[in-house]
């Protein structure tokens, strides 16, 4: 079953399907009900499944997440949402020490099945206070799941599995893939932990996720003009990411540039290089690099915030690079 | 030692008209960025407190040079009023190099510490543990300065209100908690975002609450002038000032949570427009408010032309402030 | 206190070395196990490591000479003193001790140099290293297309395809037709360099003659085909290689003057029994051809020659060969069946008297007494012999003997 809609829809789609399929799930968040979220990922679901399962949270970070892991702790499967991903600062110790650690410290007596909805991402110019990525901050918290769809399938059947998943899961969407339009398939598998072949290529391997996915295949399209051919693996999770994936790109291709929006320094591709270094050191054929942003906070002009992000050049330079 | 009682006599109309012209200046200063927001001059998004300038004029009229005020992502007038450079406050919200903060914060961002601006907040409630550690460095300090926190209605919800209204009661810290009860968070009314009132929450840890008519300029003024001095020499102190908000929640939000009646109700608690009865009653000429507006637009005009002419911020300068330099890092 | 290091005895016959590469350079500090120089000798190439740390002072030899084991090629201390310019040989000096060799007696052959020149890391990457190894390529041969000259795989796999340039006679280098041409040039791996000077010399000093003759094998394969097929679990796998190298050494035990070797280091030269039915034996590695010894093969058992030729040739291909395994032998038995040739007439190792270079098994049509077409299995064998050694019917009388053994193979399975 396909048929075409934005992500912010499918977003949408999937909270409704899972409301429907489950009775335990439930959503709340700033502004998520009567106004239909601040970026309408939720839309119309007050009306569809009422205002006990979906509701409107003061602006309390911290209880909203922490009244999450008390009812996923009490039978509830939460679907909360935090609206910009900086503001997961003011909820730091529900997410960290209280959903990703009951299970383990409880001794495995139950498990957090809960979901964080939150946006991050720049292009906005919204400023150093909403745009920043930090998926690596939970990539790093043990317990914790992490995953960032870049498409709109992708929208739709992770967030399902998300809420499927027994775990906490952080899931994370860029605000500026909400508009993108795509087909949805509501039967696609579901699972935790599988990247995606988004472009096979022989040539060098580029490793990424969410928005950057975008940039990594204008980069193909611009390398394939020079005869070079690059193969995209579209990380999807984060935590777990899909080593098997990654190694076996690489091991074929033996180059591998890895690009997200984060911050460079200590991100995601920092642990994915050290990885392939560690693992897939007799396969390199050129050094592991890296594309992300630079070590600043994320600021607000439009002309600063052009600079900050990382685009198909860089994305085309590294590639180039690796083939030097 | 200023007296923390009440005063009789009502505010003479020379300070009442300064008042007046800060007011005129924030409106006129927010009708021009909403118009330069519609036409994509400004990036990203910007909240303005049209309707809510009595509050800014008032409050910020009320404090002493030494005083300091943290402020929220609805801060424009806030900082106005306190008299930061209109042409660097245009250069920042347009993203230019000569920002005040050069073009790296923007509107939820818009600081000058020179003036005891702890800055604008993107993080509802964010800048009430800030006022509260100034306030705290200003008694430790014995500075005689006062901190201010304005938050919103919203904000009542956030842990951070609970906790400092907790330890400046403890410290008797020299703080003013100013609410600008605008009734809407975002898109939810406070009705459905708030159980208790502000007033019982500062009974609870016994800091004296006081409300006024947010849009009444000599009220707010008079009051704020009060809490002020009283909490300069008997600690904390809450004024909550009962406001209106114009526009959406940021530019471009079409506001459909809200109903027509209050919208077309709006203009008839304008600020401006009662202040400027009250100015006239008082004996002040027409011609006298009008030579005000023409010469905020004026002023508006050169900053925005300034503005509009200046440089985009450089990339690699922007990379100076992510540390401080210094000599004990190898790099710096 | 200053102490020599000295060129270091590799082996039992090894009478000098030629100094191929400092590791070390004067000044640097080394630790116990450091390799210091590499050090050739006409078989093999082997890194000389430290057996006490140390500081290098000065070395005494140039790069590419050639000297008499025990002569002192550098200067060395404990902690880089006594830097000052030594005594000259002779007039004693209490600091200069007697040679004390801080060698290892026993050095560890180096069939990867470490990837150095001028005493700089050759930059590579990670899977060009490991394709180089795959391939022999010596990674200090190439010039690396990548930044700062990184050689990858693909310079690599470039590398591996150019033809080896024949070196230029070493009398007339400028008369050399090859020193005018164009074309991309690269310096030989040490084990490469090694190679040609001894084949040149061999083939320059060595007097060679040469007997071919073919053994006719139907019953020596069926005999091979059989033994496979009852092999019992664990007992080796019996190649042609092993059969010859049976038949060499059947032949060699019944021919004891065919152990022997010249040895042209003395005026006159010297011959030189050696007795010990060593039997060299060639074997083809991603670094190059080499010719290991199969210590005793004359007298061993099949099986047993089976299974210490294999381990000996898995060995020789995994670069574990030592400088002892190339210690002794008067023959090498040089096998080219898998590769398609009739005839393979070889150069004689040098220190040896004679090779035998085995070609592919043919199927050839015969006439029988009555002239009738009859089909035979003949393998091509060529001797070549040092003739200083060797007359003509010796050497002849000697293929005959293997000959023999081939074609009336039982008399491989018996004890030699
Ligand atoms: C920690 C945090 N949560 C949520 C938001 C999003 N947000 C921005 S303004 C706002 C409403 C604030 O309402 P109020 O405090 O009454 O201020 P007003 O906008 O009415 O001036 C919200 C929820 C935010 N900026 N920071
Ligand atoms: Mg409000």
């Amino acid at each position: 079953m396909s048929k075409p809609l934005r992500y912010v829809n499918a977003i949408a789609q999937a909270l409704s399907d899972a409301m429907a399929a489950d009775p335990s799930v439930m959503l709340f968040g700033e502004d998520v009900a009567a106004a239909g979220g601040p970026f309408k990922a939720t839309r119309g679901l007050l009306d569809t499944h009422g205002p006990e399962r979906v509701r409107d949270t003061p602006i309390s970070e911290a209880s909203i997440v922490g009244a999450a892991v008390g009812a996923a702790l009490t039978g509830m499967r939460p679907v909360v949402e935090i609206m910009f991903m900086d503001f997961v600062a003011l909820a730091m110790d529900a997410v960290v020490n209280q959903a990703a650690k009951a299970r383990f410290m409880f001794g495995g007596q139950c498990s957090v099945p809960m979901v964080l909805r939150t946006p991050h991402g720049g292009g906005l110019n919204a400023g150093p206070q909403h745009s920043q990525c930090l998926e690596a901050w939970f990539a790093h918290i043990p317990g914790l799941r992490v995953v960032c769809p870049a498409t709109v399938a992708d929208a739709y059947s992770l967030l399902r599995a998300s809420i499927e998943a027994p775990d906490p899961v952080v899931f994370v969407e860029n605000k500026a893939l909400y508009a993108l339009q795509g087909d949805l398939d509501v039967d696609a598998p579901r699972g935790i932990g599988k990247a995606r072949i988004d472009r096979p290529g022989r040539h060098a391997t580029i490793v990424t996720y969410g928005a950057t996915l975008y940039a990594a295949r204008a980069a193909a399209d611009r390398l394939a003009q020079d005869g070079v051919e690059a193969e995209i693996v579209d990380l999807r999770w984060i935590q777990p990411w899909d080593e098997e994936a990654v190694f076996a790109s690489v091991a074929k291709t033996h180059r591998v540039v890895i690009a997200h929006e984060a911050v460079q320094a200590f991100g995601v591709g920092a642990e994915i290089a050290a990885r392939i270094a560690s693992d897939l050191f007799d396969e390199l054929d050129a050094p592991v690099l890296r594309v992300g942003a630079p070590f600043m906070p994320i600021p607000f002009a439009k002309s600063l915030e052009a600079a900050y992000l990382p685009d198909a050049d860089r994305i085309v330079a590294a590639v180039k690079d690796t083939l030097a | 030692m200023p007296s923390s009682a009440p005063r009789n006599d009502p505010f003479p109309p020379d300070r009442l008209l300064a008042l007046h012209r800060t007011m005129q200046l924030i409106r006129a200063t927010e009708t021009t960025l909403s118009k330069l927001f519609a036409d994509s001059e400004i990036p990203g998004f910007i909240h303005l407190s049209v309707g809510q300038e009595a509050v800014a004029a008032g409050v910020i009229g009320a404090l002493a040079p030494q005083d300091t005020f943290a402020t929220t992502h609805r801060g424009h007038g806030h900082v106005l009023a306190r008299g930061v450079a209109l042409d660097l406050f245009f250069k920042e919200i347009m993203g230019r190099a000569g920002g005040i903060c050069g073009g790296r914060g923007g509107s939820m961002h818009v600081a000058d510490l020179t003036l005891g601006v702890l800055g604008a907040n993107g993080i509802v409630g964010a800048g009430l543990p800030l006022a509260t550690g100034s306030a705290l460095a200003h008694q430790t300090r014995r500075s005689g300065g006062v901190a201010v926190a304005f938050f919103g209605d919203g904000a009542m919800a956030e842990g951070a209100l609970h906790e400092c209204l907790n330890m400046a009661a403890l410290w008797r810290l020299p703080m003013v908690f100013v609410c600008e009860n605008n009734g809407w968070s975002e898109f939810s009314p406070t009705s459905r975002q708030f159980a208790a009132t502000l007033d019982k929450l500062g009974a609870a840890f016994g800091i004296p609450h006081r409300q006024v008519d947010g849009n009444d300029l000599a009220a707010v003024a008079q009051a704020a002038t009060e809490v002020v001095e009283a909490a300069r020499s008997d600690g904390p102190r809450i004024l909550e000032c009962i406001t209106t908000r114009w526009h959406g929640h940021f530019e471009g939000d079409p506001q459909r949570y809200r109903n027509a009646d209050e919208i077309a109700g709006l203009p008839e608690n304008d600020p401006l427009r009662r202040s400027a009865e009250a100015l006239l009653a008082a004996g002040i000429e027409e011609q006298d408010l009008a030579a005000l507006v023409a010469s905020v637009d004026s002023d508006i005009a050169v900053a925005l032309e300034a503005a509009r002419a200046d440089a985009l911020p450089d990339f690699d300068a922007a990379f100076r402030d992510v540390y401080t330099p210094t000599t004990l890092t190898a790099g710096a | 206190m200053v102490r020599d290091l000295v060129m270091p005895k590799l082996g039992l016959t090894m009478t000098e070395g030629v100094l191929a590469e400092w590791r070390v350079s004067p000044g640097q500090p080394f630790k116990t196990g450091d390799v210091l120089v590499v050090v050739e000798t006409d078989k093999i190439a082997s890194e000389v490591e430290a057996d006490s740390d140390g500081v290098l002072i000065e070395t005494t030899i140039p790069v590419g000479e050639t000297v008499a084991v025990g002569t002192p090629i550098a200067r060395w201390s404990a902690d880089g003193s006594g830097a000052a310019p030594a005594p000259v040989n002779g007039t004693a000096s209490p600091a200069v001790e007697a040679p004390a060799p801080p060698a290892k007696a026993a050095p560890k052959t180096g069939p990867l140099p470490a990837p150095l020149r001028d005493g700089e890391r050759v930059l590579s990457t990670p899977l060009a290293r490991r394709r180089a190894q795959d391939l022999g390529v010596d990674l200090t041969t190439l010039t690396g297309s990548g930044p700062r000259g990184r050689i990858k795989m693909a310079d690599v796999e470039a590398a591996a395809q150019r033809p080896v340039s024949t070196p230029a006679p070493v009398s007339e280098p400028a008369l050399s037709p090859v020193a005018a041409l164009a074309g991309e040039r690269s310096k030989p791996t040490t084990m490469q360099a090694t190679i040609a000077r001894r084949l040149t010399a061999a083939k320059r000093d060595v007097p060679h003659f040469y007997l071919a003759a073919e053994a006719e094998v139907s019953e020596l394969m069926a005999l091979r085909e059989k033994l496979n097929a009852d092999a019992e679990p664990g007992s080796p796998r019996v190649s042609m290689t092993h059969l010859v190298l049976a038949a060499v050494g059947r032949a060699l035990a019944a021919t004891p003057d065919v152990d022997r070797v010249w040895d042209d280091s003395t005026p006159g030269g010297e011959i030189l029994s050696l007795g010990r039915g060593d039997i060299g034996m060639a074997v083809d590695t991603p670094r190059g051809l080499v010719a290991p010894v199969l210590r005793g093969g004359a007298r061993l058992p099949l099986d047993r020659l089976a299974r210490d030729a294999a381990a000996l040739t898995e060995r020789a291909r995994n670069g574990r060969l030592s400088a002892e395994d190339f210690e002794g032998g008067a023959i090498t038995v040089s096998n080219a069946g898998m590769h398609n040739v009739t005839f393979m007439t070889s150069i004689i190792n040098p220190g040896q008297s004679s090779i035998l270079g085995v070609g592919s098994v043919r199927s050839v049509f015969r006439p029988d007494e009555s002239g009738a077409p009859v089909l035979k299995r003949e393998l091509g064998l060529v001797l070549s012999a040092d003739h200083r050694l060797f007359d003509g019917v010796a050497a002849l009388a000697f293929l005959n003997r293997i000959i023999a053994g081939l074609e009336r193979p039982l008399r491989l399975l018996r004890t030699a």
